[in-house]
């Protein structure tokens, strides 16, 4: 999956927004040694289940999704560490080695109560 | 909230403007609170504490004049006025459309370059005077946008503006020269001729004659593109755009290994 620009990025987050849905946007915050993605990249995840954009590769994926998926049940916000010592890197077959912090936002539609 | 930020964000963008966009990202609460701060200094949202987003309002443009992307920041090194047990972490984004990539030339060299520059993100543009070869045929990708010029000059005037990078490459010298012209005069953040040394010097000496300022001509980049020994259309597409992204991220356009081997010399 390709990075997003901006403009698409927001046009997404909007869109379910707009449809009364919470949207999870992953966002590499930031990244210490040898990492599959640069700070800034992000992935949404919709509560129908698509997807766009990434945080990088195999390496981390499968814990991005599970956090993200919880974020989405929970409405709630956090900042995760996801570390890859250079073993575990290399059992999976995997180049990366480094720490990432994801922050894992839910943007929310507008609540009809408030003013 | 959302509806707030979002329409700021996307107003930003479409304006061609710049704004950092401020998160909390770890704090007891607030978490996920945003104030975004556009280039003019205007407020929307807020981190729910009247002096952080003070403290981040005035942090802004210090961040939006580096080329960091994204960057966490704690509250400790914001401001020292503020209260240190908070241990709040905020990331800053750059809010700012990808940079446009205005091709003057529809030949081979632009053709490529158009595509390739699309790959990396750039909004392209794709002039040419010849109606016939800025076709949606020839380039299926609607992201290109095509322009057929009645003059370059004209052309140009409508593009050229700020976070623009022009590549010059027309079938001719000529042609260079106009679009040269065309784009000096609204100052792009980078713009190249392509050619060699020798022609590219008959044209530059020209607008010189013609009274543009050394110091402005010194900055075009002719030849255009970094020495990778390109040969093929392709090849010098290549060439080009890796010197464009260079200077957008600030890149040498030296092998990355080259310490290796001036290490081993020094020994």
């Amino acid at each position: 999956m390709a990075t997003i620009a901006q403009a698409e990025l927001y046009r997404l987050i909007n869109e379910a927004v707009e449809r009364g849905e919470r949207v999870v946007v992953a966002s590499v915050a930031d990244t210490r040694g040898s990492t599959p993605q640069r700070r800034g990249a992000k992935m949404l995840f919709f509560e129908n289940g698509d997807v766009a954009g990434t945080v990088g590769g195999g390496c981390i994926e499968a814990e991005v999704w599970a956090e993200a998926r919880e974020a989405l049940r929970t409405g709630t916000p956090a900042l995760h560490k996801f570390s890859l010592t250079a073993d575990e890197a290399s059992e999976e077959g995997m180049v990366c080695g480094g720490t990432m912090e994801i922050f894992i936002d839910v943007w929310k539609p507008e609540n009809s109560f408030q003013f | 909230m959302s509806r707030l930020i979002i329409e700021a964000v996307e107003r930003v963008l479409q304006e061609n403007s710049r704004a950092a966009l401020a998160t909390i990202i770890r704090a007891p609460e607030s978490m996920g609170a945003k104030i975004l701060i556009t280039e003019e200094g205007a407020r929307i949202g807020t981190l729910n504490d009247d002096a952080l987003d003070e403290a981040v309002a005035r942090y802004a443009p210090a961040f939006l004049a580096s080329r960091a992307e994204t960057k966490t920041i704690s509250v400790e090194e914001l401001s020292l006025e503020m209260e240190p047990e908070r241990n709040a972490l905020l990331m800053f984004e750059r809010i700012e459309a990808e940079p446009r990539l205005v091709i003057c030339g529809a030949g081979h060299v632009g053709a490529h370059l158009a595509r390739l520059a699309r790959m990396l993100g750039f909004r392209t543009t794709l002039i040419d005077d010849r109606a016939d070869f800025v076709t949606r045929e020839r380039f299926p990708d609607t992201g290109i946008e095509l322009v057929a010029a009645r003059t370059w000059t004209e052309a140009l005037q409508r593009e050229v503006g700020r976070n623009v990078y022009v590549a010059v490459v027309t079938r001719g010298h000529n042609e260079d020269e106009e679009c040269l012209r065309a784009v000096l005069a609204a100052g792009p953040r980078y713009v190249g001729m392509i050619g060699s040394k020798r022609r590219t010097n008959i044209v530059l000496e020209r607008l010189r004659e013609q009274g543009a300022s050394p110091e402005v001509l010194k900055e075009v980049r002719a030849p255009i593109g970094l020495d990778i020994g390109a040969v093929s259309p392709e090849e010098v597409a290549l060439a080009i755009l890796s010197e464009i992204v260079a200077e957008r991220r600030g890149g040498t356009g030296a092998p990355l290994s080259a310490w290796r081997r001036s290490r081993r010399e020094r020994r």
